[in-house]
């Protein structure tokens, strides 16, 4: 009966009342007193715990946005440069389409060879409808030489030095070119105006010229080769008691973008001046 | 020294604007001349004393470098600047109000110069043709222009030999 002494008895007294309180928690009748003392300390520490992340972002933010601005320079520098290089890439894909217009036109009319030009500036007068290029007698460029783009003529060339030549364009009021209606068959004049437009003049006035009729150069005069495109026929105009009709030409040269050239190099003009009787 | 070299340098640089833009920027078929604007402004200018002769020798290389006949931009260079030189004694207090009555006076008289000079060479143009597309045009770009061209050689003048002022 020493085994059921006090000691022993308190013992197992403890143990049984354990076991009871935990069968009830896992059981859940305690639920309700948990929840009653559980529920300040959650608050609390939810308090806490956003209290102690808002002042912890407050001290770590400042270093975060002096890596975002970094990263954001370097960012912007690869923008840049990125940028830089594609105006380089759209600069270049320009020139080598112009180029490569120009090559074409060259393969289309073997006949003749070509001196390719960057337009560089332009008269200073507005009277005058000239162009200055980068290629002079240092080139082979000489007085005369016609010019033509890809699509058309251009004019000739009125003065050269030896880095640069300056080109007359077939819309100055000083320009005459000898042209055939190529449907027609008509021969007329070609003039340039003060505003850059070009007409048709000296045609017959019982010829029929229909807009859109192709004008080419007739070779004419000696000033320009034969069968050089510069543009259709818009509109005629005949005036009672003229002794021609006229007609409104569009340059198939875009006079006012234009940027390279190509000098005819091997057409010698020929100045038929001495042989015009004079009145 | 400066001088001459600032004038010569800025000529440059208003012949490379003119010769590259300013001949393509056309309002009908009129175009401003910054030459022409830069030589009356800078002729305006009280401190300036050599613009006589920068007018000569950007009138001489214009001529050769245009092709318009007879040294016609010479002629019309130191025409605008003669005008620009007695206006500039008669409206001295009002040197922005003299630009611009240069710029007027002397666009018209340069531009109808060119237009004589064009008659005589045997160019087939007419007047009103002239004054309705080229004339008037250039006219109102070159009033445009006048007053960012006339601060520009103010702001230089200025810098090359400031004004004294009375204390």
């Amino acid at each position: 009966m020493k085994f059921l002494n006090f000691r022993n008895l308190q013992t197992i007294i403890l143990i049984v009342v354990v076991s009871g309180l935990l069968f009830l928690a896992l059981s859940g009748y305690f639920t309700p007193v948990f929840n009653l003392s559980l529920n300040p300390l959650i608050s609390l520490q939810s308090w806490l715990s956003v209290r102690y992340l808002s002042a912890r972002d407050f001290l770590t933010t400042p270093r975060d946005v002096t890596q975002l601005r970094e990263q954001n320079a370097m960012l912007e520098s690869q923008v840049t440069q990125l940028q830089t290089q594609l105006i380089v890439m759209e600069e270049r894909l320009g020139e080598a389409q112009v180029c490569f217009a120009l090559l074409d036109f060259g393969r289309t009319n073997p006949q003749y060879s070509y001196i390719a030009a960057t337009v560089i500036g332009r008269e200073i007068s507005p009277f005058l409808q000239y162009i200055i290029i980068d290629r002079g007698t240092n080139h082979g460029v000489r007085y005369g030489m016609p010019v033509v783009t890809q699509q058309g003529l251009v004019g000739r060339v009125d003065a050269v030095i030896a880095g640069a030549a300056r080109v007359k364009l077939i819309t100055d009021t000083t320009s005459v070119v000898n042209i055939r209606l190529q449907s027609a068959g008509i021969e007329a004049q070609l003039v340039g105006s003060l505003t850059g437009d070009v007409s048709l003049d000296m045609i017959p006035l019982d010829q029929v010229v229909e807009p859109g009729d192709v004008v080419l150069t007739s070779g004419l005069g000696g000033n320009f080769p034969p069968n050089v495109f510069v543009g259709q026929v818009l509109s005629t105009q005949r005036r009672d008691n003229a002794l021609f009709q006229t007609a409104t030409v569009q340059p198939i040269v875009d006079f006012e973008s234009i940027s390279a050239v190509l000098v005819v190099n091997n057409f010698q003009a020929v100045d038929i001046t001495p042989l015009i009787p004079e009145p | 020294m400066i001088s001459h070299l600032v004038c010569a340098l800025s000529l440059v640089v208003f012949f490379i604007l003119q010769t590259t833009i300013f001949s393509q920027a056309r309002l009908v078929a009129g175009s401003a001349d910054l030459i022409l604007l830069f030589l009356v402004a800078w002729s305006l200018q009280e401190q300036v004393k050599n613009s006589w002769l920068w007018t000569i020798v950007a009138g001489l290389l214009i001529s050769i470098l245009s092709a318009m006949p007879f040294y016609a931009p010479l002629i019309g260079y130191v025409g605008v600047v003669a005008i620009s030189k007695s206006l500039q004694r008669r409206v001295w207090r009002t040197p922005l109000f003299a630009m611009l009555i240069v710029v007027l006076l002397g666009t018209f008289f340069q531009q109808a110069l060119y237009v004589i000079v064009l008659l005589i060479s045997g160019a087939p143009i007419s007047w009103s043709q002239s004054l309705d597309s080229v004339i008037l045009p250039s006219v109102l770009l070159n009033l445009i222009f006048a007053l960012p061209i006339y601060a520009v050689a103010n702001d230089l003048a200025g810098r090359i030999s400031p004004l004294e002022v009375e204390t």
